[in-house]
């Protein structure tokens, strides 16, 4: 009997390399297992996108204000559970985020001031949770108001890779990981008959893992700044938008959430950011089976309450 | 015998420049979620901590039952057990580097202003200066294992005043026990000093001509014959122990050794026959302190910090020195220290006072320095630390004030005033 390997594939996908990987001894096996992964990333892709004119996401913005829309039963579902974490997080997540007025303020590489608070908040007057009218019965979504747009880009990809993992589980894979450039789920041992872990690298330096955890069974999802960011009089902006204020988000360099699955994971990490260290971790703290390490900008290390840590 | 007034007003420096080089784990401090520092951040984000209601506990064990349905379609993974991680997850941190270590410069500057009335002495006439000043500069660079806590560094010093200057180097290395607990200290240093011939005007020797070879003299004396070399090798051994949260100690223990001239050049000495003459010395000696000291935190704002000293040479003194400063923590930034010091120590053999040397002596001192007496200094000392900069100044980030009054039993008493500034 061969002995069993990690055998994986990647793929670019929802805007994304997705890498998928599993434990197997037979390659052809896994490369099937993989390929059917793949396949239902690329269905949830086709299903959320608002790149085809007809996609649901684009039927739904396009009524906005005007008339509600039936959508299938999978998305209907997903916005959902969208709202629920809305609720949760007083609004920091929000998939009606889209409808940020950019004619007002764009967030680009030349910025040199913020814009003023009032402008700042009109340019958000149009992001509510609450104006997603949802009909159970019908099937249907309707955005209140006129401008309004939803988008599945802050869950999406969490969602997705929560996916590809059932489908490949249900394919036989006792173990493996899907990983879409950084927000993953993992299941299983590795081979060598240890749990998956992953480095988390500090932000500073390039590339350099400065601790790592163990992730069997977990998903881990990572937002922040170093990559698209911007200074203004010396402080660093990131892209997100605080849905309260209408301005970026600064302080934090970067949050990873780790809970038991990858949809939640990717959900959780903006709005964490968006709410800060203090009111973000007391909401961590407070929740079963999700935990988050928080590092700011000037290098403080923050972590939810059930985390350990530990010298290697 | 007329009381002699020293007052020194003491003035130092010191600045510390520490680089990390490639200090991962030094460039990410953790905190603790309740340090003060975030209270400032909160407001700026508008969103406030809130209590969570039990379903939204639970959130994410209830995640898709919440929808009703377990259908793949939903997302769902069904009934299927999702692990529990109430037990904690461990971050593990590593050193990515071997060579991690952390860099100190230290740069310290000290002034010293003294006065003794004697010193105008040194001229017959009581015309040379009462007062001097001195200099030392140092350097100190120090590299920690950020991984081991072990330090090896290098120092000089220098320091001048009117008549001596010092320059001195030392090597210093530290190594930790295992849990960080102990720590065993080696310094070795070396001083090579140069004591300016300054002898007393009466003692000039009548056939040469005044040569300024060396330093000149204090304002209104000329009569110095350059200098004279004197040397100092010290082994300073220290071994410190953590015993529990509150208590540490440590044991020290010194070797010193000097060679050269050892005495003073105007430091006079009355014979018991009448005859006056320079002060003569050994040109070598050997010393010898061990030392113990306790650190004792009681409660979370006061530190007891003791020190004991067992001292002997082979001149013939043996002190002890008794030391007892009690720091009390008023707010984070801000401190009171007074102190109290006893002292205690016997005459060297070559000490006698005024008329009490007999000519035939070998060697021969009237210098109180090397007398019996028993001295006490206490004082008090103020150190604030605020985290915005001693007067909103970043760059300085502490300052310590300390008054002294120190009285020996042979009726020598000093006043010593002495600020410390720590710049970053």
């Amino acid at each position: 009997m061969t002995a069993n390997q990690v055998f994986k594939k990647d793929c670019k996908l929802m805007g994304n390399r997705f890498e998928l990987s599993v434990v197997a001894t037979d390659e052809k096996r896994a490369n099937e297992t993989i390929e059917a992964g793949i396949d239902e990333i690329k269905r949830i892709e086709k299903l959320l996108t608002t790149f085809s004119d007809d996609s649901e996401t684009n039927r739904v913005n396009s009524n906005a204000g005007i008339q509600p829309v039936i959508v299938s039963r999978e998305t209907f579902e997903l916005i959902k559970r969208s709202v629920s974490i809305s609720k949760l997080t007083q609004g920091a997540f929000d998939i009606t985020y889209g409808s940020i007025d950019k004619s007002l303020w764009n967030f680009d590489q030349d910025m040199k001031s913020l814009p003023d608070a009032g402008t700042a908040k009109k340019m958000v007057r149009l992001i509510n949770y609450r104006n997603i009218i949802l009909n159970e019965e019908n099937c249907t979504v309707f955005l209140r108001e006129r401008g309004m747009r939803i988008g599945f880009g802050g869950i999406g990809k969490g969602y997705a890779a929560e996916r590809a993992k059932l489908i490949m589980k249900e394919q036989g894979a006792v173990s493996g990981v899907v990983n879409a450039s950084g927000d993953l789920t993992a299941w299983g041992l590795q081979p060598n008959g240890e749990k998956w872990t992953i480095g988390i690298v500090n932000p500073d330096a390039s590339g350099q893992v400065f601790s790592y955890l163990a992730i069997s069974d977990l998903a881990v999802a990572t937002s922040g700044n170093y990559e698209k960011y911007i200074v203004i009089d010396g402080k660093k902006y990131s892209h997100t938008i605080n849905p309260r204020t209408g301005l970026p988000v600064t302080g934090i360099k970067s949050v990873t959430i780790i809970t038991t699955n990858a949809e939640i994971a990717d959900a959780m990490a903006t709005p964490v950011t968006i709410m800060g260290v203090h009111a973000g971790l007391d909401l961590v703290n407070q929740m079963k089976n999700i935990e988050a390490i928080i590092i700011t900008d000037d290098d403080q290390l923050y972590t939810s309450k059930n985390i350990n840590l530990r010298d290697a | 015998m007329k009381k002699i007034y020293l007052t020194v007003v003491g003035f130092s420096m010191l600045c510390r420049i520490s680089t990390h080089a490639q200090t991962r784990r030094d460039t990410i401090s953790t905190k603790p979620l309740n340090s003060s520092t975030q209270s400032s951040k909160q407001d700026s984000t508008q969103y406030n901590p809130r209590k969570l209601k039990l379903d939204e506990v639970n959130f994410v064990t209830s995640y898709y039952s919440q929808t009703g349905n377990h259908s793949a379609v939903t997302g769902g993974i069904g009934t299927e057990s999702v692990t529990d991680i109430a037990n904690g997850l461990d971050l593990n941190f590593v050193w990515t580097n071997n060579h991690q270590n952390k860099n100190t410069l230290a740069v310290g500057l000290g002034f010293d202003y003294h006065t003794a009335a004697s010193q105008a002495y040194v001229s017959k006439t009581g015309a040379s200066s009462p007062t001097g000043t001195r200099l030392y500069p140092s350097l100190d660079w120090t590299v920690e294992n950020a991984k081991s806590g072990n330090t090896f560094g290098i120092g000089t010093y220098y320091s001048t005043e009117y008549n001596y200057n010092s320059l001195g180097a030392d090597l210093h290395f530290s190594v930790k026990t295992d849990h960080k607990n102990g720590e065993f200290s080696a310094k070795l240093q070396g001083y090579f000093d140069n004591v300016t011939l300054i002898y007393p005007s009466e003692f000039v020797p009548a056939s040469t001509t005044v040569v300024n070879n060396g330093r000149n003299g204090d304002g209104g004396h000329r009569d110095n014959f350059g200098t004279s070399p004197r040397k100092t090798y010290s082994a300073a051994f220290g071994y410190s122990q953590i015993i529990n949260s509150r208590l540490q100690v440590a044991v020290l223990a010194d070797v010193v050794g000097q060679n050269g001239f050892l005495s003073l050049p105007f430091h006079r000495v009355y014979f018991s026959n009448g005859k006056d003459t320079i002060e003569r010395l050994p040109s070598s000696r050997f010393k010898l302190p061990v030392g113990f000291r306790a650190n004792y935190f009681v409660g979370d704002n006061i530190i007891i910090r003791s020190y004991y000293r067992y001292y002997a040479d082979n001149w013939g003194i043996r002190a002890n020195t008794a030391n007892l400063e009690v720091a009390y923590k008023v707010s984070p930034f801000f401190s009171i220290s007074p102190f109290y010091r006893y002292y205690q120590q016997s005459a060297a053999r070559f000490f006698a006072p005024y008329e009490g040397n007999s000519p035939t002596q070998t060697f021969f001192t009237s210098n109180y320095e090397y007398a019996k007496f028993t001295s006490q200094f206490f004082g008090v000392g103020f150190r604030v630390a605020p985290p915005t900069g001693v007067f909103g100044w970043q760059g300085l980030h502490e300052l310590e004030i300390r008054y002294g009054h120190y009285s020996q039993n042979t009726d020598l008493v000093s006043n010593v005033i002495s600020l410390n500034l720590g710049f970053k």
